[in-house]
């Protein structure tokens, strides 16, 4: 990538590739890698806000204790509003989501670190689980009342069927665009402002390109959140198809 | 007096309340800004990733029967019909969404 001008370095994707912690060699399915620090990190930093910031359980709250009790407060409205009532049950998961990837989001910004949300393996697997779960809990609540969702009983009967194999694909579309959309997010974003920081190199743009990293990585935390956000809420949005009422 | 004046002091606040909510929150265009991004973003992976996995099905369909390439197109069209129907359904979503945010704040 040696560009015109004493060299360019430019590699916006080095920044994703998975290295073992400890010494070289190839990554087997058990090797502690930089993907298992960041994914452990982000476990540590939701126990360090939601178990030790919350530990005095005061009734005026500290600050940790507010951060805490805002997330609760706001993902538990969330689930109770999109999914209904009988969602609240699985309020817990949908509130590990949430911190997880969150956290994970937020821990990739700080420089030097890895995303582990950049990565579909990562988010694939969150998708998967939703997906899974969601069909699971679906086919045991409702039974072969569940795939009634596949059978368009407004349409005429000849359409039926084609129907059917449509809405089938667009289910299986949900963990796809699911995962996806975290990973492709986080991806284009982190890759975005790699490249303007190899940019910064040269004297003669390197404060528009300080500027740009600077407004970019403001974009990158919003997107952050928002991304986590959108991720929980469409966990709700295909929860609600597995235990809500079936009138519609 | 200090119950009279506690209760004056709870309107007073009540007072700045109402009128700190019908401030419009700062920031509020570039937020709306950016969903709407989000969105448009959301429905073109949605449609993008119906099409692959029909062409998906379609695919391993085919190498289980043999009748490449078939099954590929059939099920590339059923897959891209999905897409659609898919981001029709966010697009409704959205939409009601947008009521409800309209009907609150009437």
């Amino acid at each position: 990538m040696a560009a015109e001008g004493g060299g360019l370095q430019i590699h916006p994707m080095d920044q994703f590739i998975v290295k073992p912690l400890f010494g070289e060699g190839p990554v087997h399915w058990y090797t502690p890698t930089n993907v298992t620090l960041w994914l452990v990190l982000a476990v540590v930093a939701i126990g360090l806000l939601m178990v030790v910031g919350t530990r005095r359980r005061a009734i005026v709250p500290s600050r940790s204790q507010s951060v805490a009790e805002l997330m609760y407060g706001f993902i538990h409205n969330m689930v109770e509003e999109v999914a209904g009532h009988d969602g609240v049950k699985y309020f817990p998961y949908v509130m590990t989501l949430f911190l997880f990837i969150l956290f994970a989001n937020l821990l990739g910004l700080i420089p030097m670190s890895f995303t582990t949300t950049s990565h579909v393996a990562v988010t694939a697997t969150l998708a998967l689980a939703v997906f899974l779960g969601v069909t699971v809990l679906g086919l045991a609540r409702k039974g072969v009342g569940f795939l009634a969702m596949f059978w368009v009983s407004s349409a005429p009967l000849a359409l039926r069927p084609i129907l059917a194999v449509i809405e089938l694909i667009s289910y299986f579309v949900r963990p796809v665009s699911h995962s996806i959309r975290l990973a492709g997010n986080l991806m284009a974003g982190h890759a975005v402002l790699k490249v303007f920081a190899g940019f910064a190199s040269v004297a003669l743009v390197s404060p528009v390109a300080i500027g740009a990293m600077t407004a970019i990585y403001a974009l990158e935390l919003l997107v952050s959140v928002i991304q986590a956000y959108v991720f929980t809420i469409l966990t709700c949005v295909y929860l609600k198809d597995a235990v809500g009422d079936a009138h519609h | 007096m200090a119950e009279d004046d506690d209760a004056e002091r709870m309107r007073a606040l009540e007072r700045r309340l109402s009128e700190a909510r019908k401030a419009p929150a700062p920031g509020k265009d570039m937020m709306r800004g950016l969903s709407q991004g989000e969105a448009a973003w959301r429905m073109v992976i949605e449609l993008a990733t119906g099409m692959a996995v029909g062409l998906g099905i379609g695919y391993g369909l085919d190498a289980l029967f043999g009748t490449r390439p078939l099954l590929m197109v059939v099920f590339a069209l059923l897959g891209f019909a999905a897409g659609v129907r898919v981001m029709l359904g966010t697009a409704r979503q959205l939409a009601e969404a947008a009521k409800r945010a309209e009907e609150e704040a009437d």
